[in-house]
């Protein structure tokens, strides 16, 4: 894997990307630069710490996009030459491992036993056949094909395991690779957008968070229903969207929509985000009477209906609701249209008392602020009835499951390349005095303490296999 | 109630802590024993103290920094036992029980604060990711303390004083086969973290990736690490400086952890955990 081939000849910009250097180079700026984007606020974040800089630092800062420099052109190119790199690293060395992977050492090899450990030698008693059958024996039990080579007065064994494992490495790499493509697909094929629904409403369009463009969805998407569950502490604990889905009208899919259980439809994926709530068209009122002491009428009153007064003097009608004026919180315009004479307008706010605290006195005491403004009644605000919107957000990611293979590629590669190595082994059955020399001694592609670990176990159980026998 | 598993687990740690230091001094066989007992019993403690707050929580007590040390500090002890079968290494507890009682005391001085969990958290994915992600932490913190031990030691047989730590920690060989071990099965836990990680992010947010600045800092971290392996795997990088490597991923790795959670914000921060409206 350290000597690259030269086969493809002395390209000069072939040796730069198939160079382990030029990845080691890259993955540092590519480190610095994503430390600074978490230093550096990003995006939106981004405003406050903005205004702090000289107009100068400004420029500059603009013009490297370091507002949102993990889109930036640069930093995409830095990604996009890592995956050149990986790519012609992967291309140039390919030869090398396939030849290593279809290589059949011969079995009678010297070089391995050469500084043989003690551990992976011993003698034993009997004839060389004899204990050459029982090697034999033992390597046919332990490997899938023994090779054997007879000479005079010596015999070789030769076995392998973990072919394989040469190929590991270029699952991950593909993996790293596939995962970039993935993210380039989904740049150029996806989208990013939100909408808000309003409960019982529908919807064609979604906003883009790129620019804040409508999307039209080519479907329609309505919200039949959205409920909360709060904690004890009023936090919420668990929110739902019953969304319907239509083509031209025709209902054509409904879908519970739960936080971390999104919905497809037509290759969109909808995501609960948020919810909130903007004031309907109904709000709770009472009216206190014309008689002192007689009871407040409460009622519910539509927008824009005209409801007879309760003394029957004439009608009145919401002509406003609004969820804050000025700080004082939910108020509405109320309209009284008397039997005879001028119609009368005044705002009533659901918190009468600190209206008097706040306002103005000269304001405080004009009719439009007198909720008594239409004598002899007195008209209270109890509450705007609320209707929820559900916060969805929507987004198109061809992408994601080219990503998903990319993560089980890289997870098998890790597994091949850590967990499996290509052990070959050799065994050396020769004459020594009156007895018999066993040896044992090995190559591995990878993890050299493994492997020394599995030549000695070997040796001990080949051992034992011959203490048997005696 | 939960309390009371958490005073009783971080009360046996601390103990088989002391008899752990005391083995290191007086070097017998007993009192080795018998920390490994307590410590075993602290972990079952701290065991019942997290299936517990699973239980009541709904979800993995992982969303504080207090509820994440102490289930960091769970998952080195849970790593040194699987280590102490394969190797048998006793010294190996003097090392490590100090450290996760450290985490446990952290995490015991900081307050509780019971922030209702936020339906976004409610998701198996949640635990896998964290899970895999700590139980690759608690590996590599086991290879940061092997790597501390080799120093001492290879510093001990350099300057030929054979005394006091030299008969009590193990060789050098044994010590860089555990970093050497510990790293192998971390990196696949981290890099399985990451990819639950990425999958939840999928379901639960639209995104698999967003840059989020702990996103960034472990994958700093995991290239850091791949760098490291790369190194020992094909260059057959070995002894002294896979420790300092493995030292300096590691510091990598707890800036990540700690540092990335509460200075940048981002989405991962303990402080978006708790209190973000929205989700």
């Amino acid at each position: 894997m350290a000597k690259s081939s030269t086969e493809k000849g002395p390209n000069p910009i072939w040796g730069l990307f198939s160079s382990v250097r030029l990845t080691i180079v890259l993955l540092i700026i590519l480190a610095i630069a994503s430390i600074l984007g978490t230093i550096i606020p990003q995006q939106q974040d981004a405003l406050g710490f903005a205004k702090q800089l000289t107009p100068g630092l400004l420029r500059l800062f603009r013009s490297l996009d370091l507002f949102d420099m993990y889109h930036s052109i640069w930093f995409r190119l830095l990604i996009g030459f890592l995956a050149l790199n990986l790519l012609i690293c992967s291309i140039d060395r390919f030869p090398n491992t396939w030849r290593r992977f279809r290589a059949v050492p011969k079995p009678d090899r010297s070089k391995p036993f050469e500084r043989l450990p003690s551990g992976q030698t011993f003698l034993t008693e009997g004839s060389l056949k004899e204990a050459s059958a029982t090697v034999a024996r033992f390597l046919r039990s332990r490997y899938k094909k023994a090779d054997k080579k007879e000479a005079r007065e010596i015999t070789y064994f030769y076995g392998e395991r973990g072919r394989f494992s040469h190929f590991g490495v270029y699952f991950v790499h593909l993996s790293v690779i596939l995962i970039l493509i993935g993210a380039l697909v989904g740049s150029f094929f996806g989208f990013e957008a939100y909408v808000n629904i309003l409960e019982g409403e529908r919807i064609d369009a979604v906003t883009l968070r790129k620019g804040m463009v409508p999307l039209k969805l080519g479907f329609e998407v309505g919200c039949d229903k959205f409920t909360v569950d709060f904690y004890d502490t009023g936090a919420p604990k668990e929110y739902r969207s019953d969304l319907r889905f239509f083509i031209d009208g025709k209902e054509a899919k409904k879908a519970a929509l739960l936080v971390n259980h999104p919905t497809q439809f037509r290759g969109i994926t909808f995501y609960q985000s948020s919810y909130g709530t903007v004031p309907g068209n109904k709000v709770r009122l009472r009216v206190s009477g014309p008689q002192i002491g007689s009871k407040d009428t409460a009622i519910e009153v539509e927008t824009d209906k005209l409801y007879d007064l309760p003394g029957g003097e004439g009608q009145f009608s919401v002509r406003d609701i609004r969820s804050d004026i000025m700080g004082l919180g939910p108020a509405v315009l109320i309209s009284v249209q008397p039997g005879e004479g001028k119609e009368t307008h005044f705002w009533v706010f659901q918190d009468q008392e600190m209206v008097k605290k706040r306002l103005p006195p000269p304001m405080a005491q004009s009719p439009k602020f007198n909720p008594s403004a239409f004598k002899p009644y007195t008209f209270f605000l109890d509450g705007l009835k609320t209707k929820y919107y559900t916060g969805l957000q929507v987004n198109k990611d061809p992408g994601v499951p080219i990503v998903w293979l990319a993560f089980f590629l890289m997870v098998l590669g890790f597994f091949i390349t850590f967990f499996t190595s290509h052990r070959k082994t050799w065994v050396r059955v020769s004459k020594e005095g009156d007895g018999i020399r066993i040896s044992v001694a090995g190559t591995a592609n990878k993890n050299p303490v493994g492997l020394k670990r599995h030549l000695e176990r070997l040796t001990k159980d080949l051992r034992n296999r011959f203490d048997e026998r005696e | 109630m939960a309390f009371f598993w958490f005073n009783l687990a971080l009360f046996f740690e601390l103990f088989a802590t002391g008899g752990f230091i005391i083995y290191i001094i007086k070097q017998q066989k007993q009192v080795f024993r018998w920390s490994n007992r307590i410590l075993l019993v602290g972990l079952i403690f701290h065991t019942i103290f997290l299936c517990y707050r699973y239980y009541s929580l709904g979800t993995a007590p992982v969303l504080d920094l207090k509820s994440a040390l102490s289930f960091f500090s769970w998952c080195i002890l849970c790593a040194y036992f699987v280590f102490q079968l394969k190797f048998k290494l006793r010294v190996l507890g003097s090392f490590v029980a100090p450290f996760s009682a450290f985490l446990m005391i952290i995490s015991y001085a900081m307050p509780w604060m019971e922030a209702p969990v936020r339906p976004i958290f409610k998701s198996l994915w949640l635990t896998i990711h964290v899970g895999t992600i700590f139980m690759g932490n608690g590996l590599f913190a086991i290879a940061f303390l092997s790597a501390i031990m080799y120093l001492i030691q290879e510093r001990h047989i350099k300057r030929k004083r054979l005394g006091s730590f030299y008969d009590r920690l193990p060789s050098l060989a044994t010590l860089d086969g555990i970093n050497h071990y510990s790293i192998v099965y971390g990196f696949p836990f981290l890099t399985i973290g990451m990819i639950t990680g990425s999958i939840y992010a999928q379901f639960a947010l639209g995104t698999y990736w967003q840059w989020d600045p702990k996103e960034v800092w472990s994958l700093i971290s995991w290239f850091f690490y791949a760098a490291l392996l790369h190194e020992r795997l094909a260059a057959g990088w070995q002894g002294r400086r896979a420790a300092i490597m493995s030292i300096i991923c590691f510091c990598i790795l707890i800036f990540t952890f700690v540092g990335a959670s509460l200075w940048f914000g981002g989405y991962h921060s303990f402080g978006e955990l708790g209190a973000r409206s929205t989700l």
